[in-house]
């Protein structure tokens, strides 16, 4: 499984293992692999795969993203839309094509009335926050891996759970 | 019919305000019953279904409304239960279960000052309450006790003995907010029911940072642990009984209480002595609900005012970034307040206040907010950091005047057990958006203090709710303008009793739920003395004999 082995050591050190190279190279370009250097050495049975767990981590800037979460983010996100797979692949052609900045995409595809404009939100909301979907519809696939937790875990405990003996709190946080 | 039950006193409602005057009924040897409309909860499954949530910004999430007993929600849609005739929206949220709304309360256990019930006399606006905060005191201090309340001395609420616990330890967001508040602002420790140490069985608090929804530690007192100690008073707690009469004889005593179970089988339960504790909004609707051809406006409603004199706590608030690194989410979440602006001469003029400083951690809003603004790749860590750790919120608490208007009133629409779905008449008044206009200059100040960047204001005539249900059954002593006299007694039937915060004549700017549970303290002394004053009265008149 590809993206499973993107959280052993070997796999994040190891990018010129020419093997894996060349399994995901097909996905990105220069630019996109210099956002995700990782990716590069991971090989991509499933092409679908590869590329979510590709524009995944250029959208959210994480060097690594877990495997099991992927897997349950991407099987989620694809429940809610069958074109799910063929927008990312999409998406990361357009960006791998034009070079765009992440900070600069939603601009970019709001500004050119893009049928891929919501993508990038939705991709966002399942890994930082992790929810999927909206409304009625939306489910929580993660809470204490969702990035937005991960990212300050240094300094904040996700809501629920303890912060630590009474009165630590008081402490200067960092 | 199913099985006739009965008791010396049946009260309404298993929040935290019916269980206690249940326990203290049952601590003196009555019999009582509770009715709770809605269902046995458990902790465990309230923190399961808060992590397991999509909607982790909505506090009502974990707590789905049983089907025969209705509460409104509104995320992610309106579900209609609470019924909108505006022209201001009423948005209110509770909770029908065994426990109550303090399921997910912020623990606020707040005094009022004295002078909140005395406002007519002295500024001219609104009602005088039936009693002083001097006679109120012994009561708040013995709802202080059970609670087991945390405080400080500096709030402006007077007391004659000292708080059951020290304040809870201040995060190191609110001593950097205090100290540069310094010499404008006395920032001060909220008075709150949550543990600075271990109290009555429960542990001390350890900063989990989810009061609301849900405190998974038994830190802070709720009303289960109220329900709890009744139940081992001995009072008898049925859930799921939907009460939808009260039935009087024909000499205006109560006489029973109807209640359907969720397969709407029909019961009766008769009693001494009925309590009326089922919140500021499903109280009045079940008054309405048990009109009479001799009562043909509903029970206790020869004033008319039962439903009427609706108040709540509306917020304008303002969000911004301090100048350094604070980190609100650390600790409990609602730990420090400016309390001067609650009273003073101004009151003739505009609303009162409380200024509040949330420490709810920023990291949702703060991800909502950079999704919204598309910020993505590396850029959103940076940005999630730097503004979860400087992000700051205050907000004002603002006094409603009790405004016959503003109402609760039965819809035509029905529930799906076939009773009528309360229907809210609101406004917001030109006193309080006076009061909200004058705070915008605090808010300012406040941000200048603390380096603020980025102010963004609540917008402009918009106003969030506080979930104070407060007045729809006013005390008074004029029975041709109130709903119950000083010790919470209906003024046209003498066994029927009504507690909570809808009893409250007034708002006041601070959170009502330890005022409504002092009240009724006293109401239940009222019904049946404690023993120990029995005693103390048998040795007073036997002196006053000897003499």
């Amino acid at each position: 499984m590809a993206i499973q082995e993107a959280r052993t050591e070997t796999a994040l050190d190891d990018p010129a293992d020419p093997s894996r190279r060349r399994l995901l190279a097909g996905l990105l370009t220069a630019y996109t692999a210099s956002l995700i250097p990782w990716a590069l050495a991971q090989p991509a049975p499933q092409a679908d795969r590869g590329a979510f767990a590709a524009l995944s981590a250029i959208l959210v800037g994480r060097p690594s993203l877990d495997a099991a979460q992927a897997t349950r983010t991407y099987d989620a996100l694809v429940t809610d839309d069958a074109h799910f797979p063929t927008d990312v692949q999409a998406l990361l052609t357009l960006i791998n094509q034009r070079h765009i900045d992440p900070l600069q995409l939603q601009a970019t595809l709001d500004s050119e009335h893009s049928p891929l404009a919501s993508l990038p939100r939705r991709i966002m909301s399942a890994w930082v926050l992790g929810v999927v979907g909206s409304s009625e519809g939306a489910r929580c696939v993660a809470y204490e891996s969702a990035l937005n937790a991960v990212i300050v875990a240094d300094v904040l405990k996700p809501p629920t759970y303890a912060y630590g003996s009474y009165g630590s709190w008081t402490a200067k946080p960092v | 019919m199913a099985a006739l039950a009965s008791a010396d006193i049946v009260v309404i409602g298993a929040g935290i305000v019916g269980a206690l005057v249940a326990r203290r009924l049952a601590q003196q040897g009555a019999s009582v019953l509770i009715l709770e409309a809605g269902p046995r909860l458990d902790r465990g499954r309230i923190v399961a279904a808060f992590r397991h949530s999509p909607f982790k910004g909505n506090w009502m999430a974990p707590y789905p409304p049983s089907p025969w007993a209705p509460h409104p929600i509104y995320v992610p849609r309106d579900n209609g239960y609470l019924k909108q005739a505006g022209p201001y929206p009423y948005p209110a949220e509770y909770i029908r279960a065994v426990g109550g709304t303090t399921w997910h309360w912020a623990a606020q256990a707040w005094r009022l000052v004295p002078n909140d019930m005395r406002i007519k006399s002295l500024y001219g606006v609104g009602v005088d309450w039936p009693l002083s905060y001097e006679e109120l005191d012994p009561w708040y201090q013995e709802a202080e006790e059970i609670l087991g309340v945390a405080g400080a001395d500096n709030t402006g609420s007077p007391r004659q003995k000292p708080f059951p616990m020290k304040p809870v330890a201040e995060p190191w967001a609110m001593h950097r907010v205090r100290e540069r508040l310094a010499g404008v602002y006395p920032v001060v420790a909220n008075t709150v029911a949550r543990n600075s140490r271990g109290y009555d069985g429960r542990p001390a608090c350890v900063g989990n940072n989810s009061c609301q929804p849900i405190c998974p530690i038994n830190a802070q007192y709720l009303g289960i642990n109220a329900v709890e100690a009744a139940e081992a008073a001995g009072a008898k707690v049925i859930p799921n009984a939907v009460v939808y009469r009260i039935e009087h004889d024909v000499q205006g005593r109560i006489a029973a209480v109807h209640y359907y179970a969720p397969d709407k089988s029909e019961h009766r339960v008769t009693g001494k002595t009925f309590i009326l504790a089922a919140n500021g909004i499903e109280s009045p609707k079940l008054l309405l609900l048990s009109a009479s051809s001799k009562y043909p406006n509903g029970l206790a409603n020869r004033s008319g005012a039962v439903g009427r004199h609706l108040m709540d706590h509306p917020s304008t608030s303002l969000t911004f970034y301090a100048d350094e690194e604070i980190w609100l989410g650390r600790g409990p979440q609602s730990p420090s307040s400016i309390n001067t602006l609650r009273d003073g001469a101004f009151r003739s003029q505009h609303a009162p206040y409380r200024l509040d400083f949330t420490n709810i951690s920023q990291v949702l809003n703060v991800t909502n907010d950079l999704i919204k603004e598309g910020v993505y790749g590396a850029a959103f860590a940076k940005q999630l950091r730097w503004r979860a750790a400087r992000q700051i919120n205050v907000k004002n608490v603002l006094e409603v005047l009790p405004n016959p208007d503003n109402r609760i009133t039965l819809s035509s629409e029905k529930d799906a057990m076939g009773i009528p779905k309360p229907e809210a008449h609101y406004a917001i008044d030109a006193y309080t958006r006076r009061g909200a206009e004058v705070s915008k200059a605090d808010f300012a100040r406040i941000a200048e203090l603390m380096g603020g960047t980025g102010l963004r204001y609540s917008a402009e005539g918009s106003f969030a709710n506080n979930q104070h249900i407060t007045g729809t059954l006013s005390m008074g002593n004029d029975p041709a303008t109130s709903v119950v006299d000083a010790f919470g007694r209906s003024h046209d039937h003498e066994n029927l009793f009504v507690c909570g915060t809808g009893v409250m004549p007034t708002a006041a700017t601070m959170n009502s739920t330890l005022t409504a549970v002092a009240l009724a303290l006293r109401t239940a002394e009222h019904i049946l003395p404690a023993k120990q004053a029995v005693v103390a009265n048998a040795a007073g008149d036997r002196e006053a004999g000897l003499a």
